[in-house]
């Protein structure tokens, strides 16, 4: 064993590191369940008084709806459109590859108060009435290229005379996609799609700029926090938390589940990201 | 017996660079037709023009008389066997095997004795359910191989299937192809580098350089008589000997090269000048003792299993002369020795010069 890893300091800094990361979660989750309205220590007692609350509520009701139907709209469209753009890009011979790949990527280094102010510019250009369609727009401008990455990522590592063989095989290059490119790339497009899913769902900045008069599940919590603070804020924000890990599960299980020593493409960005 | 393939006057261009040049063959039904050459001299790129997968840049592909230069490789009876593995991963045997009549609608209680009928041919029976991570490089290839037959292509194309194995295994495979190829009385137009592979299977050569046919002929005329020296030089072993065409006599003309003068049958066309002389190392005697030949002296000797491999520095030639003995013909002849080297001139073979070969 190495001297190093042994070494008590080492391991007192991983422990505060650890504390100080996940201390928060857990005080979030564990006042989610406090019997009396108060928010911080002493606890007084367990109940689901809050959680019944909560769901009692049309609003929370409303925004956990529309956050859902958001998020699915844009995870289906990032599916589709992400995979035939990651394939075109992939497999396109022009010399203008290069330079698309990079432009579509792009975004990824946008901040989200960039992107939200620029859709909301767009939107008024363009005198689209603020809803729940232009919130799933400015989603989709911001999740793609993610999607992107990850499926071009996984397109690029796939060997090409694979498909060539299977046009030589009789294969139209539909059914080439369909028989032979998609088969191989499905978990990890799943993966993906369930990353977009996440990051839709929990997505704040943009959507406070483009919403309109509907809400989602964390501009009810924004707005709910301006009004009273009780623990039916820990309610959600534990839900918002548990929907999200599983998302990230998820994806992680089915790019892994395609790994095997191939296309592990959402680790890199699973690897730098703290739930 | 009617061409099967024909191709006409191909040429490639990859950008300014030339990859074929006016390359044109006809293959017959039933022939295995082996595209030989160095690394980069376009053979695979030829392949690649019949399978569909290049459009070349000049010229016809004909298959059966009917032009498929511009059709696409899904629609063209050909199928092909790749150097590397291409098995479906996600796919066991059986439907890798079973892909190409799938797509074609082939009847469903037709597919399953097909596919037996191919796997048999390839001796895989009873690998249907295996995956491609669970074959060793030989089985990956006879699959490959199931896999293109099955379809029953008017042509199949091979891309170096062997070159990704060991040598055990690819003698073995060899064999297994001339087999298969016997049995199925298919149309097999086979690339390689490796002039072994080539002169072993092959019912013809077409040996290719810089993106030129060099020759076409059966292993036996390509081997006994070379159109040219790289021809000479790149299937099987030989001496190519700079020598001086000094005098014609009626069938016979009189070389010189440093004090080595011999009459030789005389070839077409060629004149007095430069010219050169190809002799394969086995025609080439070594007698320590005698007067017949020319002296040199052995500089290396390295025992091959069949025989020795000799070469000898001879007085008046630029590069050692190579001789092939049987090991049960004569004893091993010590390095340093004197011997007197000589060749039968009627199996020598005289090529014109060219400036380029030297």
């Amino acid at each position: 064993m190495d001297a190093r890893r042994r070494s008590p300091f080492t391991a007192a800094v991983t422990l505060v590191a650890l504390v100080f990361l996940f201390l928060p979660l857990v005080l979030v989750v564990l006042f989610s369940f406090h019997k009396t309205g108060g928010l911080s220590f002493p606890f007084k007692g367990f109940s689901l008084r809050w959680y019944r609350d909560t769901f009692g509520s049309f609003e929370f009701r409303e925004a956990l709806k529309n956050s859902a139907v958001v998020a699915v709209c844009v995870s289906v469209a990032t599916l589709v459109l992400g995979t035939l753009a990651a394939y075109g890009i992939s497999r396109t011979t022009s010399r203008l590859r290069g330079p698309i790949g990079l432009l579509f990527f792009l975004p990824i280094t946008l901040p989200g108060l960039f992107i939200g102010i620029a859709m909301l510019v767009a939107f008024r250009r363009v005198e689209l009435q603020l809803s729940l369609v232009t919130v799933a727009i400015a989603h989709f401008v911001y999740v793609f290229p993610f999607f992107l990455l990850i499926a071009k990522a996984t397109l690029d590592r796939l060997d090409p005379a694979l498909e060539e063989a299977a046009a030589d095989l009789g294969a139209s290059p539909f059914r080439v996609f369909r028989k032979v490119t998609l088969p191989q790339i499905w978990p990890i497009l799943v993966g993906a799609t369930s990353l977009a899913f996440a990051l839709s769902f929990d997505e704040f900045i943009i959507t406070f700029f483009v919403i309109g008069s509907d809400s989602t599940l964390p501009m009810y919590i924004w707005s709910s926090l301006r009004r009273t603070i009780d623990p039916s804020i820990n309610v959600i924000s534990t839900m918002l938390m548990l929907i999200t890990l599983l998302l990230w599960v998820l994806a992680f299980v089915f790019t892994l589940r395609a790994g095997r020593g191939r296309a592990r493409a959402v680790e890199p960005i699973l690897g730098g990201e703290e739930v | 017996m009617s061409d099967r393939l024909v191709l006409e006057e191909i040429t490639h261009r990859y950008g300014r660079e030339v990859a074929l040049d006016g390359v044109s063959l006809a293959i017959e039904e039933g022939e295995l037709v082996t595209l030989l050459g160095p690394s980069g001299c376009g053979k695979t790129t030829l392949l690649r023009i019949v399978a569909g997968f290049v459009r070349p840049s000049e010229g016809r592909v004909l298959l059966e008389g009917r032009d498929v230069t511009r059709a696409a490789p899904y629609r063209r009876p050909v199928n092909m066997v790749f150097q590397r593995s291409t098995l479906f991963p996600h796919l066991d045997v059986f439907e890798n095997v079973a892909f190409g009549l799938r797509i074609a609608g082939v009847p469903r209680g037709e597919v399953g004795g097909r596919v037996a009928d191919a796997l048999a041919l390839v001796r895989l029976h009873g690998f249907e359910r295996r995956r491609a991570h669970e074959l060793s490089g030989g089985q990956l290839q006879r699959v490959a191989l199931a896999r293109a037959l099955v379809n029953r292509p008017k042509v199949l194309l091979l891309d170096e299937p062997l070159s990704a194995l060991d040598l055990k295994i690819r003698l073995e495979m060899e064999a297994e192809l001339r087999r298969v190829h016997r049995e199925t009385g298919a149309t097999f137009v086979y690339v390689t580098h490796d002039q072994r592979e080539a002169l072993a299977l092959s019912d013809r050569i077409v040996v290719i350089n810089e993106g030129r046919v060099e020759q076409i002929g059966t292993p036996d005329e390509i081997y006994r008589a070379p159109a040219s020296v790289f021809a000479a030089r790149f299937v099987g072993d030989a001496n190519v000997i700079p020598v001086e065409v000094v005098g014609a006599d009626g069938a016979s003309v009189t070389v010189v090269a440093g004090d080595l003068r011999l009459a030789i049958r005389r070839p077409d066309g060629l004149g007095r000048g430069p010219a050169w002389l190809v002799v394969r190392p086995q025609l080439v005697r070594l007698a320590q003792n005698g007067d017949a030949g020319v002296p040199g002296v052995v500089r290396d000797l390295a025992f091959r299993g069949t025989g020795f491999s000799y070469r000898v520095d001879v007085p008046g030639l630029p590069d050692p002369v190579k001789a092939e003995m049987s090991a049960e013909s004569a004893p091993p002849v010590d390095v340093g020795s004197d011997v007197r080297v000589s060749w039968d001139p009627a199996a020598c073979r005289l090529l014109p010069w060219e400036p380029g070969d030297g």
